[in-house]
C-alpha cells in the first residue's frame, strides 16, 4: 500500500499538523498521535473520537471559529485553524 | 423524480435499479465518498486495489458515477422532510446552503451505527466503537492504536479485529459476550445461506493466522488509561474497540410519519411491505433501517425498493432468515448494566451518570425515559440521544422492574431534526429548488 | 372505602400549576393528592423555557399577580432548594425602529411597580455585547427571571411528598363523583379518591376536565415552537426580545405570529422563541415557523449565524378568550376550583396563582382582588 505524501497542513491548538489529502481532521490528528481532541464542557474530561462516523459528536472541535464541528467528518483544508 | 437518502449498499443499488428503469434519481449522502459505512474505502490518491468483497461496490460506484440519470448530492445532510400533496419535500443542507429536493418517491437508506454499551471508563480517549477503529483504517489509512482489545458481541467484531491486525496492530484479544454454541439457533439461516459458512470459516482461519485469541462469554468490566479489566484481571492495551450490534438511523422515517416497529431483540426498525414501501405511500426504506442484515441483504432490498422487482424476493427472504437468526446467536441481555457504577457516565454529551438517572427516578418520580431525560438532560446533548437513548431507557425500565413498551422504544428512536442546521442556513431560506 | 383514599384536596395536573398549588395547599395543612394521566411536567410545563416575566405584561391584574408570583418563586427557591436553575437573569427589550411604544409601555409599568430601566444603545451593548448594530433603544427589566420548569415541577412535587402528599402519575381521571352539584371525589384508572375540594390544574386540557365535571371552561391551545441550539459558551446574558413580542402576547389574531425571544440557559444551549398559532392540537412541524424564528434571532444576534440548531420542540399554551388565567371556584359545581389558562406565562404565574387559590379555598383574605380571574366571567353567575 502506497501511502500518499502529507501535502496539507493545518493548526490544532496552535500546533502545525500535516495531513494527507482526503483525510478528516480527526484522522490527521490521530495519525499524528494526538488523541485528546477536547475537554468536556461540564467535567473537563478528555475526549477523543468515539463513533468515527458523525453520530456521537464526541470529537467536536472549533474550525475557523465555528464551534461544535465534527472532526471525524470534516476533511482537512490547507491552512485550517482548528482548536479544542 | 426519486430521491434516495444514503449512498451505502442499499442506496446505491436502489439508485442503479431505478435509473435502469429510466427514472431520474437524486442520490443524497452526507459523506464526500460513496459507499456508506460498509464500503468505506481509501480515496483514489492512495492508488490501492480493491479487496475482493468490493467488486459489487465498484460495479455500483461506476454505474452511479456514469449514469446521467443519477444526480449525486454529496456532503449533503437532509435535516427535515415533509409530504405535501403527494409530493415529498426533502430539506437538504449542502456546503452551507439549504436546498429543497422535491420527489414523488423517496427511498430511505439511512443505515445504522454501532450500539455501544457503557461501562466504567468507556468515556476515556482510546475507547471507541469498532466502527470508528475500522473507519479510520478503511477511509484514512490510520491505525488509531498499537495494542487493541476488541469487545462486545456480534459477527462485525471479526472483520474489525482481523482488519486491524492485518494492518499491523497487535490485537491482544477479542472478547465476545456470547457463546459460539448459540450458532445452533441459526442453523437454518446457515443452510439457506451457505456463503455465510464460507465467510465464517474464512474469518476463523484469519483469526488463527493473525494470532488473535477469541474469549467467548466474556465482557469488559471497566477500562483504565492503559488497559481493561476482564474477570478481575487486567489486560494491557492502548485502544479498546467496542460494539454490541447496531442501531438503525430512523430520524427521517419518524419525521415523515412512517410506521416503526420493534424487532425481537428490541431494535426499532421501519416497517416495510414486500416492495420495501413504508406505511406512507411513496416512501420506501431499504437496508439496515428496516432491520440489521448486512450489506448483501441491503443490496437486495435497495434493488427491490428502486425497481419494485419481484424476482429478488426469494433471495431477500433467505438473507432475512439469516439476519433474524443472528439476533438469536448474539443477543444483548441486560447483564451489561451490572458493570455500571453510580459514577459511570451514560450520556456522554451532557455527562449524565447512572446516579443522576437513578436520582431522577427515585427522588423526582421519573417513570420513563422521557421524564428521566427532561430531569437530567440525558439524551438532550449534541448527539440527541443517538448513543445513550436506548441504554438510558433500558436502565430506567430495569430500575423500575418493568419491561420497556414498544411505544417507549419507538419514541427513543425518533427526533425532530434529522441533522443539525446552522441558524444562518435556516434563516437564509431556500436558495434554489430542485 | 379506606381512609387511604380520602384527601382534603385533589389536584388534577402535575405540571407547574398543579405542583405549586399542591405545595401551597399542603403548607396550609391540607392532605393533598396530585393526579396526572401522564408523567410530571408532561404537558405545557415540559415544553416551555421557564419564563418568569414581568416585562411583557400590561399594568393590570395579571401584572399584579406576576409581581407577587415572581417574589414567591424566590421564596420557593429557598424552601425547595437550589435545584431547578432559578435565576434572576433579567430581561432586555430592544426596539428596532420607533421606540415610542416601548418607552410608553415601560413608563406605565414603572408606575405599576415594575423595575423598568430605559437604556440607550451604549447601555444596550454593555448588557448584550453581541447585539446587532443599529439597535439604539431598549428597556432593561432586572426582575425578569427563569427556571428549568420540568425540574421545578418535579422538585416541588418531591417536597409535597415529603410533607405527606401523594403524587400519582399515569392516573387518568375518568369521572367526577358529584352529589347535588358538589364534588365528592373522582373515579380514576387507579380507583376512586374522595375529597371535598378538587383543583383543575390540567393546563391545556382544563376545558376537558371541566366538561367531565359537568361544567364549562373555554380553554384552548395556542401552539408555539422553540428552537434549541448546540451548547455554547455564554454569549447571551439576558432574556432578549424585540418589542413586537408584547404586542403578539396580547394579540387575539389566530394566524401565525413570531417575534424573537433569545436567551442563553445554564446548560449552555440557546433557546429561541416565540411563535404563536391557533391551530388546535396539530403537533406537526412547521418549517416556515422555524425559518422565521431563526431569521429573526440571527438579525438580533448575528453571532448566532454559525450556531447549530439541534432540535425544535412545540408546545401548546392554554389560553382563555380574554388572555387572563382562570383562578377560582366553579360557579356551577361547588368544591371544584380552577387554576388554568395561564397561556405562555404559566411558569411565572404559578406560585402566585397557587397562593391566590389556596387563600380562597381556605377562606383567608387574598393578597389581591381575585375577581378578574374568576371562572364566573365565562360561566355566568354573580362574582
Amino acid at each position: 500500500m502506497k501511502r500518499p505524501e502529507k501535502s496539507l497542513a493545518f493548526t490544532f491548538n496552535g500546533v502545525r499538523i500535516e495531513a494527507i489529502e482526503g483525510q478528516t481532521i480527526a484522522a490527521a490528528l490521530l495519525a499524528s498521535e494526538i488523541n485528546v481532541l477536547r475537554k468536556t464542557r461540564l467535567k473537563n474530561e478528555p475526549r477523543s473520537i468515539f463513533c468515527g462516523i458523525g453520530i456521537c459528536w464526541d470529537c467536536v472541535v472549533t474550525v475557523n471559529g465555528v464551534t461544535n464541528q465534527r472532526s471525524c467528518l470534516i476533511e482537512v483544508v490547507e491552512g485550517m485553524v482548528v482548536s479544542s | 423524480m426519486i430521491a434516495i437518502v444514503g449512498a451505502g449498499p442499499a442506496g446505491l443499488s436502489a439508485a442503479v435499479a431505478a435509473a435502469k428503469l429510466g427514472q431520474q434519481v437524486i442520490l443524497i449522502d452526507s459523506s464526500p465518498r460513496l459507499g456508506g459505512q460498509y464500503w468505506r474505502h481509501l480515496p483514489s490518491n492512495w492508488g490501492v486495489g480493491r479487496p475482493p468483497y468490493f467488486a459489487k461496490a465498484q460495479e455500483l460506484f461506476d454505474e452511479v458515477l456514469s449514469n446521467p440519470l443519477i444526480t449525486r448530492f454529496s456532503n449533503a445532510h437532509v435535516w427535515q422532510a415533509e409530504k405535501k400533496a403527494e409530493q415529498f419535500n426533502l430539506y437538504v443542507v449542502r456546503n452551507g446552503v439549504e436546498e429543497i429536493v422535491k420527489a414523488e418517491k423517496v427511498i430511505l437508506a439511512t443505515g445504522a451505527y454501532d450500539r455501544a454499551l457503557p461501562f466504567p471508563g468507556w468515556d476515556l480517549p482510546g475507547v471507541m466503537t469498532a466502527g470508528a477503529a475500522q473507519s479510520m483504517l478503511k477511509s484514512h489509512g490510520v491505525l488509531v492504536g498499537k495494542k487493541f482489545v476488541i469487545a462486545g458481541t456480534g459477527p462485525f467484531l471479526l472483520p474489525v479485529a482481523t482488519g486491524l491486525a492485518a494492518a499491523g496492530a497487535e490485537v491482544v484479544g477479542l472478547y465476545e459476550a456470547n457463546n459460539p454454541l448459540r450458532w445452533i439457533l441459526n442453523l437454518h439461516g446457515l443452510i439457506l445461506n451457505p456463503s455465510k459458512i464460507r465467510e465464517g470459516i474464512y474469518f476463523l482461519k484469519k483469526l488463527r493466522s493473525l494470532g488473535i485469541k477469541v474469549h467467548y462469554g466474556k465482557e469488559i468490566q471497566s477500562a483504565v488509561s492503559d488497559g481493561v479489566l476482564v474477570d478481575g484481571k487486567k489486560i494491557e492495551c492502548d485502544t479498546v474497540a467496542i460494539g454490541s450490534g447496531f442501531v438503525p438511523e430512523l430520524s427521517l422515517a419518524g419525521i415523515l410519519g412512517a410506521k416503526l416497529k420493534v424487532g425481537a431483540d428490541g431494535t426499532v426498525v421501519v416497517d416495510v411491505d414486500q416492495n420495501q414501501q413504508t406505511s406512507i405511500p411513496g416512501l420506501y426504506a431499504a437496508g439496515e433501517s428496516t432491520g440489521i442484515g448486512g450489506s448483501s441483504l441491503a443490496v437486495l432490498e435497495g434493488e427491490i425498493a428502486g425497481s419494485t422487482r419481484k424476482g429478488k424476493r426469494l433471495a431477500r427472504w433467505r438473507a432475512q432468515v439469516f439476519a433474524t437468526g443472528l439476533q438469536r446467536v448474539y443477543p444483548v441481555s441486560n447483564k451489561w448494566q451490572s458493570a455500571l457504577t453510580p459514577q459511570t457516565i451514560l450520556c456522554r454529551c451532557e455527562e449524565v451518570s447512572l446516579a443522576d438517572i437513578h436520582g431522577a427516578i427515585d427522588e423526582l418520580g421519573a417513570q420513563d425515559g422521557r421524564s428521566a431525560k427532561l430531569f437530567t438532560r440525558a439524551g438532550m446533548g449534541l448527539c440527541q440521544g443517538r448513543v445513550c437513548g436506548r441504554n438510558v431507557s433500558e436502565i430506567v425500565a430495569c430500575h423500575l422492574s418493568r419491561d420497556l413498551t414498544a411505544e417507549e422504544r419507538i419514541n427513543t428512536a425518533q427526533r425532530p431534526l434529522a441533522a443539525p442546521i446552522s441558524l444562518g442556513e435556516l434563516g437564509d431560506g431556500l436558495e434554489k429548488n430542485f | 372505602m379506606t381512609s387511604q383514599n380520602n384527601f382534603d384536596a385533589i389536584v388534577i395536573g402535575a405540571g407547574i400549576v398543579g405542583a405549586t398549588t399542591s405545595l401551597a395547599l399542603t403548607k396550609a395543612g391540607l392532605r393533598v393528592l396530585v393526579l396526572d394521566r401522564g408523567p410530571v411536567a408532561g404537558g405545557t410545563t415540559g415544553a416551555g423555557e421557564g419564563n418568569i416575566l414581568v416585562s411583557d405584561k400590561e399594568p393590570g391584574p395579571e401584572l399584579e399577580l406576576a409581581l407577587m408570583s415572581r417574589d414567591l418563586w424566590f421564596e420557593l427557591g429557598d424552601d425547595v432548594g437550589d435545584s431547578f436553575e432559578l435565576e434572576a437573569k433579567g430581561g432586555v427589550v430592544v426596539s428596532r425602529g420607533d421606540d415610542t411604544a416601548l418607552r410608553d409601555f415601560a413608563k406605565r409599568q414603572q408606575s405599576a411597580g415594575v423595575n423598568a430601566q430605559l437604556v440607550d444603545g451604549n447601555e444596550l451593548r454593555k448588557l448584550e455585547p453581541h447585539l446587532a448594530p443599529g439597535m439604539n433603544s431598549g428597556a432593561f427589566y432586572p426582575q425578569d427571571s427563569q427556571c428549568q420548569p420540568m425540574l421545578a415541577a418535579a422538585q416541588i412535587l418531591k417536597r409535597v411528598r415529603e410533607r405527606g402528599g401523594i403524587v400519582k402519575t399515569g392516573t387518568m381521571v375518568t369521572k367526577f363523583v358529584i352529589v347535588s352539584n358538589r364534588v365528592k371525589g373522582v373515579e380514576t384508572s387507579e380507583g376512586i379518591f374522595n375529597a371535598p375540594t378538587i383543583v383543575n390544574a390540567a393546563g391545556t386540557w382544563a376545558g376537558e376536565i371541566s366538561k367531565l365535571a359537568g361544567s364549562f371552561l373555554p380553554i384552548a391551545p395556542r401552539k408555539g415552537f422553540i428552537l434549541v441550539t448546540a451548547p455554547m459558551p455564554q454569549i447571551i446574558n439576558h432574556k432578549v426580545y424585540d418589542s413586537d413580542y408584547v404586542a403578539n402576547v396580547a394579540s387575539g389574531e389566530a394566524d401565525l405570529q413570531t417575534s424573537t425571544v433569545v436567551e442563553g440557559t445554564r446548560s449552555g444551549t440557546i433557546l429561541i422563541g416565540a411563535s404563536r398559532e391557533r391551530v388546535g392540537f396539530d403537533g406537526s412541524m412547521n418549517i416556515d415557523v422555524l425559518r422565521r424564528l431563526a431569521a429573526q434571532a440571527t438579525s438580533l444576534f448575528p453571532i448566532l449565524r454559525d450556531v447549530q440548531l439541534l432540535r425544535a420542540y412545540r408546545g401548546f399554551r392554554p389560553y382563555a378568550p380574554d388572555h387572563l388565567p382562570v383562578i377560582g371556584e366553579d360557579s356551577l359545581i361547588a368544591g371544584l376550583w380552577h387554576s388554568a389558562g395561564h397561556e405562555g406565562a404559566g411558569i411565572g404565574l404559578a406560585p402566585g396563582s397557587a397562593r391566590l387559590l389556596t387563600e380562597q379555598i381556605t377562606g383567608r383574605s387574598s393578597f389581591m382582588d381575585a375577581s378578574p380571574f374568576s371562572p364566573r366571567r365565562f360561566q355566568g353567575g354573580s362574582a
